[in-house]
């Protein structure tokens, strides 16, 4: 190994002949008076040298070099036949030589499975449904609406058992139901007026 | 200079649908892509299989080339590609023959065959030990010195068909020439070479 501080790099590319003009004038003058440059160069060289030689041995058959044209153009053309989908083609390839045989069947099994796909179609197509609701009152407007037809009801009740009963007892429950029905509405007003312990014409009057 | 604006008249021909003219770029280069190709796979079958495919490859995408490098640095850039894939594909599947595949014999005559029968076999012994040299190298160094020794492609060259940076084919040049100095200098110390 060359102990010089000139690079073993710069010797192996000086022997491969890769140095610039100038690098490689420049690396001349050097070997001059560097034996261990010269002794790398030398060795490389020889190295070369031998690959060199060996490759050169390396000759082509003149055979394999005349069909390569021929070569290319079977491949090219190889390829052209190739399908695009090969498997699909296959598949279809298979059908039809079935078909081929049992045209009876095939055209049967295939109106079978048709009407077999537009049955199961049928059967679970489920369009999607779309809710269209209307706008509705809010629950508490709701409640607020059935509460008072109950009153209201109750009251007619009450009304048509006192004039055209005399029930006075059936008219009192009539009465409480109204009240129990109106706690917290507007209607409790309507229930005060009237009292239990007032006769039913007295309630007649009051209502 | 003339080569590369012959070869890009000639792609420009094929583009213009001219089919001769991919004959012509075949008749120039598949003699060079051949010869790389027998010395990174070292055997004669494949070698011939890959220079098909890379003149198939060649073919399917001349269409669209533009000449932003020489016409040959992208075939050898083909190449090298196939190549790297034929090792990976020969690593995974490795193909175990009774005899050992290397070049024919018949394929490394020497000019003067039967002058000197003993000679000959010397020299196609000595010829084999430093073939095998040569393969003991890295994948990566051994396509860098093929490429620059055998192929004559300057480094920026062999940088762009490698996808390399051109001081890292530089360095890969450099170990490679190292690494056979180290397997054969103990040889013709001995006499051997």
């Amino acid at each position: 190994m060359p102990k010089c501080i000139k690079s073993e790099g710069q010797a192996i590319d000086y022997a491969s002949k890769l140095l610039p003009t100038a690098e490689a004038e420049a690396f001349e003058q050097h070997l001059k008076h560097c034996s261990d440059c010269n002794t790398a160069v030398e060795s490389f060289s020889k190295v070369l040298n031998l690959t060199d030689m060996a490759e050169k041995e390396v000759t082509l058959p003149e055979a394999a070099l005349r069909d390569i044209e021929m070569n290319v153009y079977k491949r090219l053309a190889a390829t052209q036949e190739e399908p695009r989908f090969p498997r699909v083609r296959a598949f279809l390839a298979n059908l039809e030589v079935l078909f081929q045989w049992h045209k009876t069947a095939a055209a049967s099994t295939l109106v079978i499975a048709m009407i077999t796909a537009a049955v199961l179609f049928v059967e679970f197509y489920q369009p999607e449904v779309e809710l269209q609701l209307a706008e509705s009152q809010s629950a508490d407007a709701r409640i607020e609406r059935y509460l008072q037809q109950d009153i209201q009801r109750h009251l007619d009740d009450a009304m048509i058992t006192h004039h055209l009963r005399n029930d006075a007892w059936e008219t009192e429950s009539h009465l409480q139901r109204v009240k129990e029905h109106a706690q917290s509405t507007n209607w409790m007003k309507v229930p005060q007026t009237l009292s239990f312990n007032k006769t039913t014409n007295d309630l007649a009057k009051g209502y | 200079m003339d080569k590369l604006i012959d070869d890009e008249m000639l792609v420009a021909q094929f583009q213009a649908g001219r089919q001769n003219a991919f004959d012509e770029l075949m008749k120039r280069y598949k003699s060079k892509i051949f010869s790389y190709l027998l010395r990174s796979v070292r055997n004669y079958e494949d070698a011939e299989d890959i220079t098909i495919e890379v003149f198939f490859k060649a073919y399917r995408a001349l269409e669209n080339w533009q000449p932003k490098a020489k016409f040959s640095t992208w075939l050898y850039k083909i190449a090298a590609n196939l190549v790297i894939d034929y090792h990976r594909a020969k690593a995974r599947h490795p193909v175990y023959a009774l005899e050992d595949m290397e070049i024919p014999e018949a394929n490394l005559v020497a000019t003067d065959q039967y002058s000197n029968p003993v000679k000959e076999l010397e020299e196609k012994e000595l010829g084999r030990i430093i073939r095998d040299a040569v393969d003991q190298l890295s994948p990566k160094q051994k396509a860098v010195f093929i490429l620059n020794r055998y192929e004559g492609l300057q480094l920026k060259e062999v940088a762009e068909t490698l996808g390399m940076a051109e001081g890292t084919v530089k360095i890969h040049l450099h170990r490679a020439m190292k690494r056979l100095q180290t397997i054969l200098n103990p040889l013709w110390e001995n006499n051997e070479l």
